[in-house]
């Protein structure tokens, strides 16, 4: 049965090189410490899963946007356990994707020819901390809004623009519903986005030019200017 | 079965699981509103003195109510037709057509409701003479205190 389907549509899409490319390619005999990308990338589906579904209720303006989260945990069936995923998953993104980071430092996997991967993958980190600042803002409670108030205010200190990186940051002198929507935009449209692209690239390379082998001793050796204790 | 095959299975299985476990809620999550069903949303609808009601005339009441959609408390205007043939007894309609929602008037001269989106006429007592409604107006029961009128709840057709 499953044959069957995936023969009627390889004949018409032809996907087979592509899962190949995808699922069956080759990789180095490596440890656990290489799945932390792959359980970032997991968690940040969830992340894009979850938020689509919380927009389906959410609402950012000062009146709504407090009483439609609580809305959201409290009425909706497995509402709280939607918020919940995205709330937990942006604390998990950020701790799996440093852990993804610190792998590849320890590793040297940044060297040639992965030093785009690399960047890229710096700027995806950049992002996710961007996806945890203006998403702490959304519930709109307390917390929320003093931990925004802190964040933005440390523009501020910023030599010369400061003042003017704030009043860009808040959309005006004070934190204001023309802060919320920004930070909604901004959370919903522009991240998502650069997210996209760049995850793209970089996934485009762990494919493309494969993932790197664990460095040993041996191969240390091999370099004739450094002297290697083993 | 080989170790491959094995393999497959297990890593299908673990995604058709994950896959169910987030699939599930979503769709609970994504209907969860629907579920809520509308009653009157308070006890009784005070309507009016049945004084203002002349026999034989269906007089139109309306009456504000709080009703909470989300988390949004709105005030919904309702109207009732409330008909007696006696002075005594009471009947009371919506005056939403059955047909797509659209608010219904009585008409003196024809001694009959008339819709105006797609001209269907309803009786005296709310039944369907022409037009495309599928069923009658909806009746509400009716309760008398001190010459007050009140809507205490939807009769069931």
């Amino acid at each position: 049965m499953i044959e069957k389907v995936s023969a009627w549509f390889e004949e018409r899409m032809g996907w087979k090189p592509i899962w190949k490319a995808l699922a069956l390619r080759n990789i180095p005999k490596v440890n656990w410490l290489y799945t932390l990308g792959s359980a970032t990338l997991l968690v940040t589906v969830n992340q894009i899963l979850t938020g689509i579904l919380l927009t389906i209720y959410y609402v950012p303006s000062p009146q709504d946007a407090y009483n439609s989260v609580a809305f959201i945990t409290n009425e909706i069936t497995a509402g709280w356990l939607i918020r919940g995923l995205h709330h937990w998953g942006a604390s998990a993104m950020v701790v799996l994707a440093g852990l993804h980071m610190l792998r590849v430092v320890f590793h040297g996997a940044y060297k040639f020819p992965r030093e785009i991967t690399w960047f890229t993958g710096l700027g995806l980190l950049a992002v996710t901390m961007a996806f945890g600042f203006t998403g702490y803002l959304l519930p709109w409670d307390q917390k929320a809004y003093w931990a925004t108030t802190v964040g933005t205010r440390m523009l501020e200190v910023t030599p010369v623009i400061g003042d003017w990186l704030l009043r860009i940051a808040r959309g005006g002198e004070e934190l204001s519903a023309v802060t919320l929507t920004r930070f909604y935009g901004t959370h919903v449209w522009v991240l998502p986005s650069v997210l996209l692209i760049l995850l793209g690239i970089h996934m485009f390379l762990v494919v493309r030019i494969g993932i790197s082998a664990p460095p040993t001793a041996e191969e240390a050796a091999e370099e004739p200017d450094v002297e290697v204790e083993a | 079965m080989s170790r491959r095959t094995f393999l497959s299975r297990a890593t299908a299985s673990i995604v058709g699981g994950i896959g169910a476990l987030m699939g599930i809620p979503t769709v609970a999550y994504l209907i969860s509103p629907a579920k809520a069903r509308g009653g009157l949303g308070v006890e009784a609808i005070p309507l009016g003195p049945i004084s203002k009601v002349p026999i034989g005339e269906p007089t139109l009441f309306k009456a504000t109510i709080e009703r909470k959609t989300g988390w949004v408390t709105q005030a919904e205007e309702l109207a009732f037709y409330v008909s007696t043939d006696d002075g005594r007894n009471f009947t009371a309609m919506s005056n939403v057509c059955t047909h797509l929602g659209c608010r219904v008037r009585w008409v003196d001269d024809e001694e009959e409701f008339f819709c105006p989106c797609h001209n269907a006429v309803f009786s005296k007592t709310g039944t369907v003479v022409s037009g495309p409604p599928p069923r009658a107006l909806d009746q509400y029961e009716l309760s008398v205190e001190d010459g007050q009128l009140f809507v205490v709840g939807k009769i069931e057709a």
